[in-house]
């Protein structure tokens, strides 16, 4: 990988903000923030931390991250963001230890005594100007957590600072702004899409399934007591049409019976990325129209966080072993295949293709061989990029990150520059990336590095394979 | 809220740039707005874009399918991006007026 010049250096890290707005808030970060109470930081910052302490679990993960971190920087070799800028402040066990300090400087005896025997004034805002800075710096991939030799899980260290600072108001304001349209909003999602939109946009996209392939295929809407209620990440019904006809196309085949729910369609939960209190809300949005419809499995699209935030945490919120299952688009259509409900033409498509894990998905064991089975059943040119499945290498964009543009030249040339090289490497013609986070951070990606990939989701290109059985399935 | 000015008129923006008030659009919000995302001139087929998208914002409330703003404009994605060089989400959608695009957008 080629090192950082001068000038992308300077483009990745130039200010992003009016210094007055930096000044006003005490911010020193790239991110745009809304307005929010300054006065009196590091108390505020405590008392949320400590009211997350007394409601939460984290108290254990901390006391023992606390006790074995050796600070040994071994998570460096696999930190995409640390190799590009080699910023010792972007080592993971670095980035942890700005609030494992905190944590045991003011929530453990021994910190306490030791801090009133020595002097130490304990947090300062100069540390949350830094923590807000760092954690955001970060992709929240996880792969730092494979080479720990002591397990620790960096990223969730992360995705609690960036839990305690969002109570206190530290959030980015695209974060911010999606999410109050999804909880408070009128359309109550993320890209504020109104049902009739919703509608006129699946019209479409049947009409031109009617056009290309001859025959009917349907988005069924608000159809009660259907087996899965689908929700994509919502921007895939502005930006992905594509996926969304192959999503639909894998329905027509297997004859099972799917349905949006108008009440709720948006995949999406910013929670993951920084609050617990808002993963919980939006997985009950899930819930409220899982209820509604009475359906019985829950349906996650092409999209990372999505899938991981509803199948990890749909039980923990929402009626543990009495949950709903929750089914990743791909799990789905790699079963039906297995199960010969879906056929598949072996040889419809001829360029190369490569696949990109979205961490998300990957970096658990989750979503690992059924997609690259699926693509080798359609495929006659597939090739790895390296290193892939569980270690594969983040797009860039992950945490959140990717819906502020405002950190895009970040993104590009330091998040997401060992990425850029990866898929170079393969020399494919389409990359498959099923995730909608993954997705618009690598076609930026590629138009910056000049790289002639295209960037697709799996059902984009699935769709050109289905084989229809003349008479419709399930009649 | 920061203000943007050009041509001697004064619009209110949001930090990217995007009208504050999608109401108060008029043509010559677009051809203001041009230079600062990389559009020398607007010509036919820039407008027939702008036109679309103002359309559907006003009848639904928000920018079409992508897939759908090619088709009905009749353009290609790339040549989308070879007039807006933003892309059709950030730079056509700032020039018709319509609000920032949120979520994964």
């Amino acid at each position: 990988m080629q090192p950082l010049t001068e000038e992308e250096r300077k483009r990745a890290f130039a200010a992003t903000r009016k210094p007055e707005a930096i000044r006003k808030q005490r911010l020193p970060v790239r991110y745009h923030v809304e307005d929010f109470e300054v006065a009196d930081r590091p108390r505020r910052f405590l008392e949320a931390f400590a009211a997350i302490l007394k409601h939460t679990n984290y108290r254990l993960a901390l006391d023992h991250y606390m006790r074995v971190t050796a600070k040994c920087s071994r998570c460096s070799v696999k930190c995409q963001v640390y190799v590009a800028t080699g910023d010792t402040n972007d080592i993971p066990c670095h980035r942890s230890e700005l609030l494992l300090s905190v944590y045991r400087r003011h929530f453990t005896v021994s910190g306490v005594l030791r801090g009133r025997i020595l002097g130490d004034p304990g947090l300062t805002d100069e540390r949350i100007q830094e923590m807000a800075d760092s954690f955001y710096n970060c992709t929240a991939c996880r792969r730092c957590h494979f080479e720990c030799p002591m397990g620790i899980d960096h990223a969730l260290i992360t995705h609690l600072g960036r839990y305690i600072l969002s109570e206190i108001g530290i959030v980015p304001r695209a974060l911010a702004v999606s999410v109050r349209e999804q909880l408070t909003g009128a359309t109550g999602n993320t890209s504020a899409v109104p049902v009739a939109a919703l509608k006129d946009g699946l019209e479409f996209l049947s009409e031109e399934m009617q056009e290309d392939k001859g025959i009917d295929i349907p988005f069924p809407i608000d159809q009660d007591g259907a087996e899965y209620l689908f929700l994509p990440a919502v921007s895939d019904f502005l930006m992905e049409g594509e996926t969304l006809m192959g999503n639909a196309a894998v329905f027509r085949a297997t004859g099972d019976k799917w349905t949006i729910g108008t009440g709720y369609f948006d995949g999406i939960n910013y929670g993951l990325f920084y609050s617990d209190h808002i993963l919980e809300q939006v997985l009950q949005k899930i819930r409220a129209e899982a209820e509604r419809l009475q359906v019985s499995k829950i349906l996650i699209g092409e999209c990372g966080h999505a899938s991981r935030s509803a199948k990890f945490f749909y039980p923990t919120f929402c009626g543990g072993k009495e949950a709903l299952p929750v089914v990743n688009i791909m799990e789905y259509t790699h079963r039906a295949w297995k199960e010969g409900r879906l056929k598949l033409k072996p040889d419809a498509i001829s360029e190369t293709v490569t696949y990109h894990d979205p961490c998300n998905l990957a970096r658990s064991g989750w979503v690992v061989e059924q997609p690259r089975e699926l693509l080798k059943a359609f495929c006659t040119n597939y090739v790895e990029m390296t290193p892939n499945r569980q270690d594969n290498i983040c797009c860039g964009g992950g945490g959140g990150t990717v819906s502020m543009d405002e950190l895009r030249p970040y993104r590009t040339l330091v998040g997401g520059r060992m990425k850029a090289d990866q898929i170079r490497a393969t020399g494919a013609k389409y990359c498959v990336a099923p995730c909608a986070n993954c997705k618009k951070q690598l076609r930026e990606l590629v138009e910056e590095h000049a790289i002639d990939c295209q960037i697709v989701g799996l059902h984009d290109l699935l769709y050109k394979a289905i084989i229809f059985d003349s008479s419709v399935p399930g009649e | 809220m920061p203000a943007f000015e050009v041509n001697g008129k004064t619009y209110n923006v949001d930090e990217d740039g995007f009208l504050e008030e999608p109401g108060v659009w008029t043509k010559e919000v677009a051809t203001d707005f041009a230079g600062c995302e990389g559009v020398t001139e607007l010509t036919e087929n820039h407008w027939k874009v702008i036109n679309y998208l103002r359309n559907y914002y006003l009848q639904f409330g928000i920018a079409p399918m992508i897939r759908k703003l090619c088709k009905e404009t009749g353009f290609k994605l790339n040549e989308i991006y070879a007039m807006f060089p933003s892309g059709p989400a950030k730079g056509a959608c700032k020039l018709a007026g319509l609000p920032k695009p949120t979520g994964c957008v």
